[in-house]
């Protein structure tokens, strides 16, 4: 079982607190800034915006539609370049480099031509090879979400949850320690997005990776992290900057309790008074 | 099976009465058989005449056999090629548009007069009239591929080799197959044709030996042997096409 439960190419002792005090931090993005510039107007979409993912730890990102998020994901990705700030990993500056990170895009986007198998290998395919433990790996893994005798089958033939499980497989077999989930669930109708939530929860617990996650979604976003950066409108930089005390392992009911609730208000004003200041400009 | 049958009887029976209103046209209107033949002189004639016609049908086919896979060949070498090589692509798409525009047909004789009446001028010709649909068809495949796809691929580090044959060829096969199925009956026009212009067996040289002696009903047998000929190569071709993307998904209405 605890050989499942593992990750390979890592050894993670579950949530030590000296090592993550100690050793320098997953993800470091300090000081970027980034304008666009279309029919020679120039926008600027990030300012300034600087953030910590410590080792095996759970980070959100909040903000209204349009605050530069996926872009800030680019960046991080080296897709594209900033105009001011650095990305650095693991004490490491890596700006502008690609494969560093682990990726699981808005939709699924699983390759339909790979069976949901290979799909899932497709990050370690490309690293290097995918010999035969891996791929058993993989088979158990699958076994492990649910998608046990869809191996060989074709993304279409699967749910969009399913489909959304796999795609997160694939992100979380690859070989890259710090994955970046870019509001995996939006696409998912609103049963199977708690689902996948507490899916999603009890799996990170059991496997602490370090995880940056952006959503729209507030009560998502405090149920899951242990840090959360709520972003302001166009151009996108960080207003606030919440910690979340809730122990773990968490369930589900803590989104009962009154610090929750606390929390959740506090946030969801903080999202109003910037969606109310983007349609008064 | 049902669903195939439903697919294939609306088709069927447009020909059936397509051919009913020829034969009817014929015999009320007493049409001479040199300027129309009926359907029902034409099944006589190639039932009559099939051992005349074999040879000539295999000569065609033989010769659309030799061009139309080298002219598949250099259609997916220029689109590969030019995929590869954005500023080749930017120098010479518009030049491969423009060239569509000379007729292979007014071609014919200049190929003649380089190549003689051999077999090298005949191949160049279906190479000509293939390549093309192929190379366009592959091109616009190779470049559109998926964004969301296309940033994955980036982001996990993918090298461009990677991304070319992990990505971009794979989602370039529906529509390199929409280009084959178009080059696949150009191939059969294009051995018709080369047959036209030098040759001394061939569906192409036969009608025009036909043609010259009236014959119109033997002419339309050659017209029925050519569709055949192009029918047979697309449903090769789409099998192929079924077992090669077996991943997509199939509409079923």
């Amino acid at each position: 079982m605890s050989e499942v439960t593992q990750v390979p190419h890592r050894n993670i002792e579950k949530s030590s607190p000296t090592l993550s005090r100690t050793a320098p931090p997953a993800l470091e993005v300090s000081g970027i800034s980034k304008s666009f510039s279309h029919r020679r107007r120039e926008t600027e979409v990030l300012h300034k915006v600087s953030l910590q993912v410590e080792q095996q730890e759970f980070v959100s990102i909040v903000g209204p539609s349009g605050c530069g998020k996926s872009t800030l994901f680019h960046i991080i990705g080296g897709l594209e370049s900033p105009d001011a700030g650095t990305v650095s990993m693991n004490g490491k500056i890596v700006t502008g480099q690609r494969g560093k990170i682990s990726y699981m895009p808005q939709q699924p986007a699983l390759f339909p031509w790979r069976t949901i198998e290979d799909n899932v290998l497709l990050a370690s395919e490309i690293t290097g090879e995918v010999g035969e433990q891996a791929r058993e790996e993989a088979r158990q893994w699958l076994a492990k979400v649910g998608l046990s005798g869809f191996e060989r089958s074709y993304p279409h033939m699967l749910s969009g949850g399913m489909q959304q499980r796999a795609a997160f497989l694939r992100a979380l077999l690859a070989p890259q320690e710090l994955m970046l989930l870019d509001e995996p669930f939006s696409a998912l109708d609103a049963l199977t997005r708690s689902e996948m939530q507490r899916w999603l929860l009890e799996l990170w617990e059991e496997n602490r990776r370090s995880v940056l996650f952006i959503t729209h979604n507030i009560e998502e976003a405090l149920l899951l992290s242990n840090r959360i950066y709520v972003f302001s409108g166009r151009p996108g930089s960080i207003l606030h900057t919440v910690d979340i005390p809730f122990p773990r392992p968490r369930r589900e009911e803590i989104t009962d309790s009154p610090e929750f609730i606390r929390l959740k208000r506090q946030l969801s004003q903080w999202m109003r008074e910037e969606q109310a200041k983007r349609t008064l400009t | 099976m049902r669903s195939t049958w439903k697919q294939i009887w609306p088709p069927l029976v447009a020909v059936v009465f397509f051919l009913a209103a020829w034969q009817l046209s014929v015999s009320l209107f007493h049409i001479e058989a040199w300027i129309l033949p009926s359907p029902t002189d034409i099944a006589r004639e190639s039932s009559s005449n099939a051992a005349g016609i074999g040879d000539h049908t295999i000569a065609t086919l033989r010769l659309t056999l030799i061009g139309f896979p080298i002219g598949t060949a250099v259609g997916l070498i220029v689109a590969l090629l030019l995929h590869l090589l954005p500023w080749a692509k930017r120098a010479l798409y518009p030049l491969l548009i423009l060239s569509q525009n000379v007729p292979s047909i007014a071609l014919a004789p200049l190929l003649v007069i380089w190549f003689g009446f051999g077999l090298l001028p005949k191949i160049v010709l279906i190479t000509l009239v293939c390549f093309f649909p192929i190379a366009v068809a592959t091109m616009s495949g190779l470049s559109q591929s998926d964004r969301m796809m296309m940033n994955y691929m980036k982001m996990a580090g993918a090298s461009k080799w990677q991304i070319f044959t992990k990505l971009e060829l794979p989602s370039s096969l529906p529509s390199l197959f929409s280009g084959l199925k178009i080059s696949a009956t150009y191939a059969v026009m294009g051995a018709v044709v080369a047959e036209w212009i030098g040759a001394d067996k061939g569906i192409g040289y036969y009608m025009l030996l036909q043609k010259s002696a009236y014959r119109t009903d033997r002419v339309f047998v050659a017209i029925a042997i050519i569709v055949l000929l192009s029918l047979v190569l697309f449903a090769i071709i789409a099998l192929l096409e079924r077992w090669l993307v077996r991943w997509k998904p199939r509409r079923n209405s």
